[in-house]
């Protein structure tokens, strides 16, 4: 009888992460990024990078991974709210009647952290991430860090990073601040990220073009083309959306 | 009592568990000729100090209630309160610094800040009161004053400045060096009585030198004077003291003193400083509410001929009626007098009124505004202000904290039942952290308090004052009984042997109702089941819900359609009806995959961060659900579902864990399913149960 209903839940997630958009960047079955591997959102302030890990947050919580979602910007209810709104945006767009049910059934798959950016460092956060391994608590198989400062100093951070996520076998997702004035690198990339671009396999960035926001691939994304058409950003529901369908 | 207000302090002793708070009092006591022999806390003459008067507090070497006396010292008057290092017992601390105007914080030289230490620090900032810090015990091996005053600057951000440096440490500790005065004091004489100042030892000379261009430094922030003089190298004694008095009163600076209580040594000292630094009743603000004016504060003035304002705030239920503790704000409280109690509005009629020395009292005409007095015969509860008749203010009670841990308590007889009513009932009333409560589900008597310590002290005294002996255990928890799917049900009541019968049959299905606890709805069409027994079948479906058929806890979440039926001309009646509803939730209920479901709080953990991994695991262990951690500098709170069935015992735990440092909260959130193995579990303790009753 219980087995009837988790019947039920896995088929819904099932054409949940089918109906992914995110499936739309080439990277169908498994996930966008390997173990130890580092992902990038950027955009300007205000765009929606907190809105894109979070659908990539639940992409992952759909299929039964561990999600550890660290925050250097905002407090615990925040982040907790970002999760709520677009889940049901989700819920509402594919019109999920247990909502509630499913909500719960995927919610002991995440932690949230938050930290105080002043005091943030990757010892710090390596000694919270053996607190949890060590005791068996939660082993995350996706890390998102929103909000680290891409400075002059985050070489260090990253690289001391890229051997924690190697060791633990997570796969990262950052987001990354870019400015209007910043003049842009060698194919294309933003300037926080063009010394480091090399330590990322995968990174889009959310370009205003009009009235749409474009999800664009940088690096390790599929490029434009008929078989992967543009990826828009819906800034009423924050959902990645296919721009085909939306035409 | 003193006409002269100026020359009055009140006092309060605060600090850890073990910290040396009765034993300083009873120094206190006796070189202000107050008593004239010194008992020790745990002496093994068994008589226990002055303030320890319950046979209790004598036994386990523990401050249970906070005790007040009074002594005089250099002309000055001092009230004291002593209060409980425990935090079971932090309603003591918290009324006692609600009313006094100042506090000694004592510390362990060799402990240092510890967890109640942060908490009682807390309390004084929560009412502003001015302290001064003792560092004790620095006679014990391990003893750092310095390290201490390092440490009331790290870990309570205090402004701390020494008034002393040691002369010699542990066993090697002969006296103080006065950096003020600029002269060491020793303390002869078997009780240390006499005191014997001299220069300075050569040897520690340089060390009291350049605490003393700090203290300076610290103190020249008060007074441009100071800070003139200072540059000019002409500090006074009298200069330097006003100026520490300044900060001090304002909270921004903490002088500490330095001793060992037990070995008699720098008690005098931290005498004079309590006389010289600390304020009298007239230096300190007190707020009352108008209730008159939009509640708007209004400072009271301790002039004696303005209109009275008092607060009560303990209560002590003794042979004699209730002894109520009261500080009168403003005004006097006279034998005789009527005031008004601005809660209940009741004009009450001052009778007798009494000075407090421990346990003993002294009957006194009157209680003059800035002091502390008790009075009988009056009902009130703590918290009540006692104003003159015609004006209606009202002053802010104490904070109350919420209590962390609940027992299920179970007299032995029913002689036992009426002895604990009478002993919960005043203990509640004495005890606003005490609280009592019958579970309407499971019919459990709940105790809950501050920690385990708390529960066990009354319940040892329901025993010891009350002669009831009650049992504890674990309070029972409010298990649910739900269903997981849709079920049908055709189910017939039938009677029909001869004579009257009944008769009805009630078909439909059952099936879950999200966040509702039971809905029912009537799809009969036809006539099939009469419309007059429709309310009977609601009826019989709403009486099984009370004890579902799984494991008899109550059954929620469940909707009922009835969509068809049949009755019989004579024999259907409300009763058969009912009786078939009953039949066929039973049927339904069967079919519809029942489950147990159980309470699930959202705990929520504040600890030192080096304590998190600790923590969090503990709430794994409970079958937690880690939800969050948010990182707060020195401190991070934990956010995590923990079913209730697995808190028992949890503030213990988190105590020890964490070194105390560690406090929780705990909320309902919502309702799961039990896992399997924890279900079987409840099954097999069901017919366990349900076996030794028959």
């Amino acid at each position: 009888m219980i087995y009837l209903r988790e019947r039920n839940f896995n088929m819904l997630k099932k054409e949940l992460i089918f109906r992914n958009p995110l499936r739309l960047m080439g990277h169908e079955t498994r996930d966008i990024l390997p173990p130890g591997g580092f992902g990038a959102v950027l955009a300007r302030a205000g765009l929606g990078k907190t809105a894109i890990l979070v659908q990539l947050a639940l992409d992952s919580l759909l299929r039964d991974q561990n999600v550890l979602h660290i925050s250097l910007a905002d407090p615990v209810k925040k982040v907790s709210l970002w999760y709520e709104e677009v889940f049901r945006n989700i819920a509402d767009q594919y019109d999920i009647t247990e909502m509630n049910q499913l909500w719960e059934a995927i919610l002991p798959y995440r932690l949230i952290m938050t930290f105080n950016i002043d005091s943030f460092s990757v010892p710090k956060l390596e000694e919270r991430l053996t607190d949890l391994t060590e005791q068996n608590i939660f082993l995350p198989k996706m890390l998102l860090i929103d909000g680290l400062p891409f400075d002059e100093t985050v070489t260090a951070s990253l690289t001391a990073l890229k051997t924690l996520a190697k060791n633990h076998s997570m796969h990262v997702w950052f987001t990354v601040r870019t400015h209007r004035h910043e003049d842009l690198g060698p194919d294309r990339i933003p300037a926080p990220l063009l010394n480091v671009a090399d330590l990322f396999e995968v990174a889009f960035q959310l370009r205003p073009e009009e009235k749409e926001i474009h999800v664009k691939a940088l690096k390790g994304g599929p490029s434009d083309s008929a078989d992967h058409p543009p990826l828009l950003l819906d800034p009423s529901t924050m959902l990645i959306k296919d721009k085909k369908i939306e035409d | 009592m003193k006409n002269d207000i100026l020359k009055v302090r009140n006092i309060g002793i605060s600090a850890h568990i073990d910290s040396g708070k009765t034993t300083l009092t009873e120094r206190i006591l006796y070189y202000t000729k107050r008593i004239h022999t010194i008992h020790d806390v745990k002496g093994k003459d068994g008589v226990g100090a002055t303030m320890d008067s319950m046979e209790l507090e004598k036994e386990r070497g523990i401050t249970i209630t906070s005790a007040a006396t009074f002594c005089e010292w250099q002309n000055h008057e001092i009230n004291i309160i002593d209060t409980p290092g425990h935090v079971d017992f932090t309603i003591e601390v918290e009324r006692s610094l609600r009313v006094l105007d100042s506090a000694v914080l004592v510390l362990c030289s060799v402990g240092g800040v510890q967890s109640q230490s942060i908490t009682v620090d807390q309390q004084m900032k929560r009412y502003k009161v001015p302290c001064i810090a003792f560092v004790n015990k620095c006679d014990r091996s391990g003893a750092n004053p310095f390290r201490v005053i390092r440490q009331l600057k790290e870990k309570l951000g205090h402004n701390a400045v020494t008034m002393q440096i040691p002369i010699g440490l542990e066993a090697d500790f002969e006296g103080v060096a006065d950096i003020v005065a600029m002269k060491a004091v020793y303390f002869d004489g078997e009780k240390g009585d006499d005191i014997r100042v001299e220069d300075i030892p050569e040897s520690i000379l340089p060390e009291a030198l350049e605490k003393r261009e700090e203290l300076i430094d610290a103190a020249s922030m008060f007074s441009d004077e100071l800070m003139e003089a200072a540059l000019e190298d002409s500090v006074t004694e009298e200069m330097l003291m006003s100026a520490i008095r300044k900060g001090t009163l304002t909270r921004a600076l903490t002088p500490v003193f330095i001793g060992s209580a037990y070995k008699n040594k720098g008690v005098q000292p931290l005498l004079d400083g309590i006389t010289n630094l600390m304020p009298c009743p007239s230096e300190v603000e007190n707020r009352a509410l108008d209730l008159d004016n939009n509640e708007s504060e209004l400072i009271l003035s301790s002039e004696p001929k303005k209109p009275t304002v008092a607060l009560a705030f303990k209560l002590e239920d003794g042979q004699y009626g209730q002894l109520t503790y009261i500080r009168v704000y403003q005004g006097n409280l006279a034998k005789g007098d009527t005031v008004i109690n601005v809660r209940t509005g009741k004009k009450v009629k001052i009778g007798r009124l009494v000075r407090m020395h421990a346990n003993q009292m002294e009957d006194i005409g009157k209680i003059p505004s800035g002091y502390i007095g008790a009075l009988f015969g009056v009902d009130c509860a703590s918290g009540d202000t006692f104003v003159a008749p015609g004006i209606r203010l009202t002053m802010t009670s104490m904070y109350v904290p919420e209590p962390v841990i609940s027992l299920a308590i179970v007299p032995k007889d029913n002689k036992a039942e009426i002895s604990m009513s009478r002993a919960l009932n005043r203990f509640c009333k004495e005890d606003p952290t005490f609280k009592v409560f019958v579970s309407g589900e499971t019919g459990d008597t709940i105790i809950s308090g501050m920690g385990e310590l708390h529960l066990e002290v009354y319940v040892e005294r329901m025993r010891r004052e009350y002669n009831a002996e009650v049992s504890t255990g674990m309070p029972r928890v409010a298990y649910r009984e739900t269903i997981t799917r849709q079920a049908e049900f055709n189910y017939i009541h039938k009677k029909q042997t001869g004579g009257a019968g009944q008769f009805g049959r009630v078909a439909g299905y059952i099936e879950p109702a999200a966040d509702e606890d039971f809905v029912f709805e009537n799809k009969v069409t036809g006539g099939s089941i009469p419309t007059q027994f429709i309310p009977a079948c609601e009826k019989g479906f709403r009486k099984c819900l009370e004890k579902g058929p799984k494991m008899e806890f109550p059954v929620t979440g469940i909707k009922i359609v009835i969509n068809d039926g049949h009755s019989h001309a004579v024999d259907s009646s409300e009763m058969a009806f009912q009786a078939a509803a009953r039949g066929a939730f039973l049927e339904g209920y069967a079919k519809a995959g029942p489950v147990i479901h159980e309470p699930i709080m959202k705990v929520v953990v504040e600890t030192p961060t080096e304590f998190q991994g600790s923590a969090m695991g503990s709430l794994n262990q409970r079958r937690g659900m880690i939800v969050s951690s948010q990182d707060e500098g020195v401190m991070c709170v934990i956010e995590s579902q923990v079913p209730l069935a697995e808190m028992f015992g949890y503030s213990t735990v988190l105590r020890s864990l964490t070194q105390g440092k560690a406090q929780f909260t705990m909320e309902f959130a919502t309702y799961k399913q039990v896992p399997k193995g924890i279900a079987e579990e409840l099954v097999k303790k069901a017919a366990e149960a349900k076996k030794n009753i028959a």
